[in-house]
């Protein structure tokens, strides 16, 4: 058995993230810093006729105040990679200049010798807006509607179709075709540490540096070097400790571009740390459509046919993915079901909001919540149990490679085996049986299932935007350290702790010996970055890789030390030996005064590589091995979640009474990461389910604009989660592994839902949209308008 | 958002309707007015300031009266904006004869907020609206009462409408 | 969220915070626990020129009982009063309130003579502070006054306090007799505050009967109040489950009650009437 891959090994992270000692970008100190603070428009939707920055300029402390007519084109628009056929890009210009579209834009920016300096000025600046009317509506911004764009005609930033198999044959042939309008609400990421910047220009060597709190160190680069006409080479991005980021830092921001803009200016740092308040306005929203569903089945339960027309919220503006998130819902429409024909018709609208964006899931929440919440539509129409319609469409593990109609190939899965590993440890009939008892009494008792499947380890080049490599370097150096540098920008996901897991076991040497640098454009090769569940599946494969490599190189080294062929030499727990039967020759060759080696540790083989007094002709000095691995597929996770809670039917209160999840996500380096995935997951599923709304005003006001009126689960609002795993290994990389980051937020949802949906059904209730309010489910239980 | 109710007032119709369109009487009964200024037939500009001891937010915007039918009908719109935000506002205001004297004032309206104003202090804002009304037409009452060569009563509404919007503001935040 | 430019003053006695509260007036603030004033101040919503801090003063953080009263100082913090095993013993209502204020971080930080001098809406303690009948002992350069709980609560955020008054002290009668209390609330999920909170003493005389009750409820109207109407309904009554189901159901009689996001004016109108049963009933369980 490894000594630390699959073990439970405490992340190396952690004592300096809780003892306070970690350096996030707000941490970092120059000398001679500027501070930048941003008037941003308080209106969703307006012209502007003028700005007077006169008195803000004078203000103490002020060194400059910029508007976007000072900007013009000196630095170039927020970027999107979206590249769908007739997709509409606006000009996203890093601050506004004569037109508002939602309430949070940047419209000026002030820089002072501190922040308070700088935010005391903000209030200084005047402009003199024209409100217009704003279109918040998704469905009524999709029929016309008061337009985000003039110039566009209508708020269409594009249309498109998806799926295979002949649709309206498959629906025409079912026995029921079911029909449900539903609903996925905006959602704020949140992340614990808001965005930050801070830019160091060095004038004389003309390089930039940026300190970023970001998912995406190297693309970022890529996007600023671009934005601000900076040599890419003369650029460096660094992401020191990220706070967290659940895609909402998997994107390239006008702050960002300009701040960096700002320290060019003016030859000193310059530095931003997003508010609470910035960042529930201003950084990317997730989930925002609006879907109907057609399903169509047959008796027995088969399905049939799926249809989805959704209207996908983008918001004003397109971020750096935005378009891209409704085709993943496309792509993960089929569920883990054989359903021969699927279609979804998308409807991507502007709307005088923040735009929309990856979150957590990242399409495939919505996708999910789709097909689970369509299962449950399909059993209470046909009778069924929601087990047994599930059961009844599973591809056998026999069946992949399975190919769906969404056209992905499903790399490897056994759905039934976590199904019925789930249904084993909630022991599903009794929980039945107690709800038969618990109705029978009056009460609202509710068992919820969702057997969800999920596309992660993204991606495949040919299937992202921006490359779906990812890269590593391992090194041993003089010493016998090893040191990892991965392209991959872990945020929280604790990778600095699995790779070491992973080297020291490949290289046979303690954990501490490893160390794993990320994050630093000028210290780590190229990478792609952080985000679908990818850092292991791709980034690991990268690492695991280049570990191969390296021990190629370190055998060729120490079989020459050792004065045998490569072949001769085997290595075992951080040691070359020379394999037995060669080991005797060599003793017995003779002649040698001092007894031949027969092993040598891999340190020992760092430091001859290093020395390079003895090595072999041709051979190149030094002991690193560096791999970019580029996955042939994406990998599909899965699981089992089921729940039960109890509503109580005087106030709508819903408590949960169980939670029980099996997931699969391949081979597993390290579970408590695992379960920390799982546990963040399930998590902001419920804030999903029961509370969480980014709710704007008719005028696109944000009225959940503070985590008072925002409400994220707290520890006390979660259930216990009784947690397993079945462990079904890719076949997409060498390690078997598939990604667990999202899973969380993709099985969760639906199961939550379903349970309350099912605790409700005696009362004729099909379907619930979220958050599932209190105030909303007393007002079905008590008939209440 | 929507508010509406009704208000009984025991000055007679006349003076009541009498001293909900005249200016004087607006600045000193509109919670908060610092300044009302004529522009044009029945509209004015005016400075709002809202705020007491800790809280200092100005508002500088119009009020205007629209659709007059006096004793029975009007209007009023108030457009007004500032750094915690903005605020909007149009009720129609329609009085009636009360049974054994005085006057019932029936209003209904909608009152839009932005900024800091909206994304903090939704769940004050039919509290603080149901507080500012009623201030209002307690002020328009006691005018209405008050002898015409009486000076104008005093109100304190610099100090309430303070309060409420302070309280609207730190509504949010509990000790 | 960065807050404007303020003046800081850390007097260390009460007649000095007093004395600098007299001089600035209007300008100035008190800053007791924070945890309202320093988020409206980092919105820029509260913008004082000058902050007192009451906080180093000594002898302004205690819990006493002397002579038939429990005394509490205004800077004694919520943890303070969940965690005080003398008022668990003799009125147990204002720890099982305190533990449902915010959360550990709120509770170890905030205070009571905070929360009541700001007297938000929704706050908890204003709730148990009118069940129990409190008296409130303000100070200034005049000397003490002392304000009862039901003059004390004026309007949305507007207390009795005066110009120039610091709120210094917390005066409660020693619950006596088969007394039982609760407090019973629904959280706003985000903010923690009470969508409904209402705060029941119930004392049962001898036959059993209800002899006296306190009924304060919060969260449900511009200021926290009095239910005068459940109070009657319920002295002389039996206490079984029928008289307090009709008494709770006058809870929010005569009170304009407010709506949000969270909560519409309907449904907190129910969970008004909803927590009120189930607080009495608590309540007058354990009263025996």
């Amino acid at each position: 058995m490894a000594k630390y891959v699959g073990q439970r090994v405490k992340r190396t992270e952690d004592p300096r993230l809780i003892t306070g000692l970690g350096h996030y970008v707000d941490d970092i100190k120059l000398p001679d810093t500027l501070y930048v603070a941003f008037l941003r428009s308080m209106y969703a939707h307006a012209k502007i006729k003028s700005i007077d920055v006169s008195e803000a300029s004078h203000a103490p402390g002020v060194v400059a105040v910029y508007t976007g007519a000072d900007i013009g084109s000196k630095v170039g628009p927020v970027p999107c990679a979206g590249a769908l056929p007739g997709l509409k890009v606006p000009d996203y210009r890093v601050l506004a200049t004569d037109h508002v579209v939602f309430a949070g834009q940047p419209v000026a920016a002030v820089v002072a010798t501190d922040r308070y300096a700088a935010r005391d000025a903000i209030d200084l600046i005047m402009v003199d807006y024209e409100e217009l009317p704003a279109v918040v509506d998704v469905e009524q911004a999709a029929k016309g509607g008061p337009l985000v764009y003039e110039e566009y005609g209508d708020n269409i930033a594009y249309r498109l179709t998806s799926g295979e198999g002949d649709i309206e044959a498959a629906l025409k042939a079912s026995d029921k075709v079911i029909k449900q309008k539903i609903v996925h609400q905006r959602l704020i990421p949140i992340a614990m540490e808001p965005r930050g910047v801070l830019a160091r220009y060095y004038p004389g060597e003309q390089e930039l540096t940026i300190w970023s709190s970001t998912q995406i160190p190297h693309l970022l680069r890529t996007q600023l070097a671009i934005m601000l006409g900076v040599p890419e080479n003369k650029v460096r991005v660094i992401a020191p400790e990220v706070g967290g980021g659940f895609g909402s830092k998997l994107n390239v921001y006008a702050e960002e571009a300009l701040v960096g803009w700002i320290s060019m200016q003016h030859g000193k740092p310059a530095k931003w740390i997003e508010t609470r308040r910035e960042n529930m306005q201003a950084t990317i929203h997730g989930r925002g459509q609006i879907g109907y569903i057609e399903i169509g089945c047959k008796n027995d339960g088969t399905i049939t046919g799926l249809r989805y027309n959704v209207f996908a919220d983008m918001g004003a503006y397109l971020q750096l993915l935005t378009p891209a998130i409704p085709t993943l819902t496309g792509l993960m429409l089929s569920g883990c079901y054989k359903i021969a024909a699927i279609q979804m018709n998308v409807t991507a609208v502007f709307t005088n909001k923040m735009s929309t964006d990856a979150y957590r899931g990242a399409g495939r929440p919505e996708a999910t919540q789709v097909i689970e919440r369509a299962m449950d539509l399909v059993a209470a129409e046909l009778g069924k149990d929601v087990v047994e319609v599930r059961r009844k469409n599973f591809p056998a593990s026999t069946e992949f490679p399975f190919k769906t109609a969404t056209g992905l190939f499903y790399d490897s899965g056994n759905y039934e085996l976590a199904l019925d590993k789930a249904l084993g440890m909630a022991d599903y009939k009794s929980m039945r049986e107690a709800q038969k008892k618990a109705r029978d009494q009056g009460r609202l008792v509710g068992i919820g299932v969702s057997t969800y499947v999920e596309i992660c380890a993204i991606g495949p080049s040919q299937a992202t935007p921006a490359g779906g490599w990812e890269s590593a370097t391992v090194r041993i150096e003089p010493t016998g350290k090893v040191t990892i540098l991965t392209g991959a920008s872990p945020h929280g996901q604790g990778q600095e702790t699995s790779f070491a897991q992973l080297a020291a076991d490949e290289l046979g040497v303690d954990l501490n010996d490893v160390t794993v640098i990320h994050g630093d454009t000028s210290i780590v090769q190229y990478g792609i970055g952080t985000f679908g569940s990818r850092g292991t599946a791709v980034g690991g494969t990268a690492v695991f890789n280049a570990i191969q490599k390296l021990k190629e190189k370190a055998t060729q080294l120490a079989a020459h030390l050792l004065g045998v062929e490569a072949a001769a030499v085997s290595f075992k727990e951080g040691r070359f030996s020379v394999e037995a039967a060669m080991a005797a020759t060599v003793a017995n060759s003779g002649g040698s005064k001092s007894e031949p080696r027969t092993s040598i540790s891999i340190q020992e083989v760092a430091l001859a590589a290093h020395v390079a007094h003895k090595i072999p002709p041709g051979f190149e000095p030094g002991l690193s091995a560096t791999n970019f691995f580029e996955p042939s597929n994406f990998t599909f996770p899965f699981g089992t979640h089921i729940v039960q809670v109890e509503i109580d039917k005087e106030t709508g209160e819903i408590q949960f009474q169980r939670y029980v999840a099996v997931d699969d996500c391949g081979k597993v380096l390290n579970p408590m990461l695992v379960d920390g995935q799982v546990h963040g997951g399930i998590v902001q599923s419920i804030g999903q389910a029961l509370y969480e709304e980014a709710v704007y005003d008719e005028q696109g006001q944000l009225l959940t604009g503070t985590l008072m009126d925002y409400a994220l689960p707290k520890a006390t609002m979660i259930p216990w989660l009784e947690l397993d795993r079945t462990e079904t290994p890719s076949p997409v990389n060498p390690m078997g592994v598939k990604g667990i980051g999202e899973a969380g937020t993709i099985g969760a949802t639906p199961a939550i839902v379903n349970a309350v949906v099912d605790a409700l059904s005696p009362l004729g209730v099909r379907h619930l949209d979220m958050p599932m309010k209190p105030e909303n489910i007393w007002r079905i239980i008590n008939k209440v308008n | 958002m929507k508010i509406e109710g009704t208000q009984e007032l025991r000055a007679a119709r006349t003076r009541v309707y009498q001293a909900l369109v005249d200016p004087e009487v607006l600045k000193r009964c509109i919670p908060g007015c610092e300044s009302l200024e004529r522009t044009g037939e029945a509209s004015y500009s005016t400075t709002l300031r809202a705020g007491v001891g800790s809280i200092k937010g100005v508002f500088s915007g119009s009020v205007k009266l629209e659709d007059m039918r006096p004793p029975d009908h009007y209007r009023i719109v108030v457009d007004g904006k500032g750094q915690p935000g903005f605020l909007k506002g149009s009720g129609d205001l329609d009085l009636e004869d009360r049974d054994g004297g005085g006057t019932v004032v029936k209003y209904s309206g909608d009152i839009q907020v932005g900024g800091t104003i909206a994304g903090v202090g939704q769940r004050m804002l039919q509290g603080a609206a149901r507080m500012m009304a009623s201030q209002f037409f307690t002020a328009i009452e006691a005018e209405a009462l008050a002898e015409s060569n009486e000076p104008p009563p005093k109100h304190g509404f610099f100090r309430t409408t303070l309060r409420w919007l302070s309280g609207w503001f730190r509504r949010a935040f509990n000790g | 969220m960065i807050p404007a430019q303020f003046d800081y003053l850390a007097p260390k006695t009460l007649d000095e915070a007093i004395a600098l509260l007299a001089q600035h007036a209007d300008d100035a603030k008190i800053l007791a626990g924070g945890h309202s004033l320093i988020p409206a101040m980092k919105l820029r919503l509260a913008m004082p020129q000058i902050l007192i801090d009451i906080g180093r003063i000594q002898n302004l953080s205690y819990i006493n009982e002397d002579g038939g009263q429990i005394r509490i100082g205004a800077m004694t913090t919520h943890y303070q009063l969940e965690s005080s095993t003398t008022l668990k013993q003799i009125c147990p209502l204002l720890p099982e309130t305190a533990a449902q204020i915010g959360d550990v971080q709120v509770r170890n930080k905030g205070t009571i003579g905070g929360s009541l001098a700001h007297s938000d809406p929704a706050a908890d303690w204003p709730a148990a502070i009118i069940a129990l009948r409190a008296e409130l002992v303000a100070t200034s350069t005049k000397g003490d006054r002392v304000i009862k709980c039901d003059d004390f609560f004026v309007d949305l955020l507007t207390t009795a306090l005066e110009p120039g008054e610091i709120l210094r002290e917390i005066r409660i009668a020693l619950p006596s007799g088969r007394t039982g209390q609760a407090y019973m609330k629904v959280a706003q999920p985000a903010s923690g505050f009470a969508v409904a909170g209402v705060a029941v003493t119930i004392t049962r005389d001898q036959q059993g009967r209800c002899q006296s009750a306190g009924v304060g409820v919060t969260g449900v109207a511009s200021k926290a109040y009095r239910a005068v109407g459940v109070e009657n309904a319920l002295i002389g009554g039996p206490l079984d489950a029928q008289s307090i189901s009709k008494a709770a159901s006058t809870v929010t009689d005569g009170i304009a009650i407010n709506g949000d996001l969270y909560a519409s004016e309907q449904y907190r109108h129910h969970l008004a009437q909803v927590y009120a049963r189930r607080a009495i009933e608590a309540a007058a369980q354990r009263a025996q």
